[in-house]
């Protein structure tokens, strides 16, 4: 789910940058924010962050007495992406293994679904494997499938998540 | 792998903040993150190297998962699923996967029958035909 969020966040700019007046400094710290920001990529409460959408104000800077740079604390609000348990979702489908098939949703590459969680699923081995029914649907890769969200795993490190989903459920499985 | 234990969207269960959080649907997402982009293009020769790569993931989403491109058919959604007694999140999951009948609406947003609110079958029936409405004149 995409959420919009309001945070605020200190935005720190070297000195040097800080000879400008007015709009230079604006720029400068809305920069600096964008950067900043890009590169936090997700946290464990508000997923991933994808775009700063306002800056909703800027406080008085105070100056770092180490570094000779100035704090500026800052609002805004911006667009990030969670996913929920329980969540119902469409992903696509882009490795196909044995035990499963991992898909892509949103900003999330590993969005597992396994072989036992799609149950009437049998996989059939070949150059392009493919999990098949007896009803003839495929779940093959680059293939769009509605699934639910049985788990999700925040990994710190990596700063990114992961989800265990499934296909037990009505109006779930591959989608045309 | 731990599920939080607690957390459960099907039965909106999501944490008080989210409850109240403002949520986006997919076709909302796109307009904004398309928007963005095309600023990108005016100041940069470059603009995919400017932006993260949660970015184009999201963006490159949310164009295919959008069910409404145009930005009046886009507001118009919102605006009507508002008037029902709707969680920003359940109007969101309905927005982005546009049931086509009852049945489906359930399975899809299962809150939408409890928490109180009892959404009777036939206001989620009116839920979902405008949804394609909207679809139909876009």
């Amino acid at each position: 789910m995409f959420l919009k969020v309001k945070l605020p966040w200190n935005v720190v700019i070297p000195a040097e940058n800080l000879d400008a007046k007015g709009l230079m400094l604006q720029k400068s710290i809305v920069l600096r924010l964008l950067e900043d920001f890009a590169h936090k990529k997700a946290t464990k409460d508000l997923g991933y962050y994808l775009a700063v959408t306002t800056l909703e104000s800027i406080g008085d800077g105070k100056i770092r007495q180490s570094t000779g740079e100035v704090l500026f604390p800052v609002v805004f609000s911006g667009i990030t992406f969670k996913i929920y348990r329980g969540e119902i979702l469409e992903g696509i489908v882009h490795k196909v293994l044995k035990h499963g098939v991992f898909l892509r949703c949103g900003p999330i590459e590993n969005v597992y679904l396994s072989n036992a969680k799609m149950a009437d699923y049998k996989y059939v081995q070949g150059e392009n494997p493919v999990f098949l029914n007896d009803k003839h649907s495929k779940i093959e890769k680059d293939v769009v499938v509605r699934f639910i969200v049985i788990g999700t795993k925040w990994l710190e490190a990596e700063r990114e998540f992961q989800a265990l989903v499934s296909l037990e459920g009505d109006y779930l499985g591959p989608v045309s | 792998m731990s599920g939080e234990e607690e957390e459960n969207a099907a039965e909106l269960k999501i944490g008080e903040e989210f409850l109240r959080a403002k949520c986006l649907m997919n076709c909302e997402v796109a307009l904004i993150l398309e928007h963005k982009y095309e600023q990108l293009q005016q100041t940069s020769d470059d603009p995919m190297n400017q932006v993260s790569q949660v970015f184009e993931k999201s963006l490159q989403y949310v164009k295919r998962f959008s069910r409404y491109k145009n930005p009046d058919a886009v507001r118009q959604v919102r605006e009507i699923l508002s008037r029902y007694q709707l969680a920003e999140f359940e109007l969101c999951v309905l927005g982005n996967l546009c049931p086509e009948t009852v049945e489906e609406a359930i399975a899809m947003v299962p809150s939408i029958k409890t928490k109180g609110r009892a959404h009777d079958d036939e206001a989620i029936e009116k839920m979902v035909n405008d949804l394609s409405l909207i679809k139909k004149f876009e």
